[in-house]
């Protein structure tokens, strides 16, 4: 029955990776150049779930498959006077909305309490399992 | 021998079965919570009215034959896709609602299964002690 709480350890792991997604998106959100200097706006990260503890562990849990770039277009706003906007004044911002970030940043957040809540469920059940042997 | 027969009379092999029961459907609660973001993914659930239902036929059986010839621990708790949610974009059938509320009913069915078994246990040893609880 132990197996339990490694279980909701896998769930508070994906849902915290989900939140540092969530959260390099939100710094980024006005960033239009790369790590090089060059003009490449920040794609934005999605983290995709996939039930199973992963790892190559065949325990029933949940991890993260993978950090998948966002495909859809750049935002692009009317802007000459940015030092990157192409030669009709159109610079290319991060393909981030704010409203999707913040519902998943609370989505997240509920889902990680609700696994919490699950592990001290699951410490009272054994506590009273145990109780039967004292 | 003795002590098997002493602790397998009565209800606590009824209040053992439940105790596994509740087990068993806390683990897959725990694993519907853990993926309620994965996509695709279908709750499971055990239906504690079909395990009731096995569990009075046996009563039933074990009433009217010898001692001892009718055991619980064969009864199947089969593992089911409960249809009754509604599929969300990501293809995921999670009510939060419903598995926090099951989760509450589980927790507090074990909870009292265990105390009634506790109880049961402490007066088979208040007997063998020879004093009265």
């Amino acid at each position: 029955m132990f197996d339990v709480l490694q279980m909701g350890a896998t769930g508070l792991r994906a849902q915290r990776t989900r939140m540092d997604t969530v959260a390099s998106n939100v710094l980024n959100i006005n960033t239009t150049r790369n790590e090089k200097g060059e003009a490449a706006p920040f794609r934005r990260r999605m983290a995709i779930f996939q039930a199973g503890a992963g790892r190559g562990s065949n325990k029933p849990g949940v991890h993260v498959k993978e950090i998948r770039l966002d495909p859809s277009p750049f935002n692009e706003r009317f802007d000459p006077g940015h030092p990157d906007a192409d030669a009709k004044g159109i610079v290319k911002y991060p393909n981030i909305d704010m409203a999707t970030e913040m519902v998943n940043m609370l989505e997240a957040s509920r889902a990680y309490e609700a696994t919490v809540s699950m592990m001290e469920t699951s410490k009272a059940m054994y506590n009273s399992t145990l109780r039967l042997i004292a | 021998m003795f002590i098997d027969r002493l602790m397998n009379q009565g209800n606590a092999p009824l209040l053992e079965q439940m105790v596994k029961f509740t087990q068993a459907r806390h683990r897959l609660i725990a694993e519907n919570i853990v993926n309620a973001s994965t996509p695709n993914y279908r709750t499971k659930d055990i239906s504690i009215e079909k395990f009731q239902a096995q569990l009075r036929e046996r009563v039933e059986k074990r009433s009217q034959s010898t001692p001892g010839s009718v055991g619980f621990n064969d009864i199947s708790t089969e593992v089911e896709d409960p249809k009754r949610n509604i599929l969300f974009h990501d293809r995921n059938n999670r009510s939060m609602e419903q598995i926090m509320s099951d989760q509450s009913q589980n927790a507090l069915l074990h909870n009292l299964m265990t105390e009634l078994l506790r109880k049961q246990f402490d007066s088979v040893q208040n007997a063998l002690k020879e004093r009265v609880s």
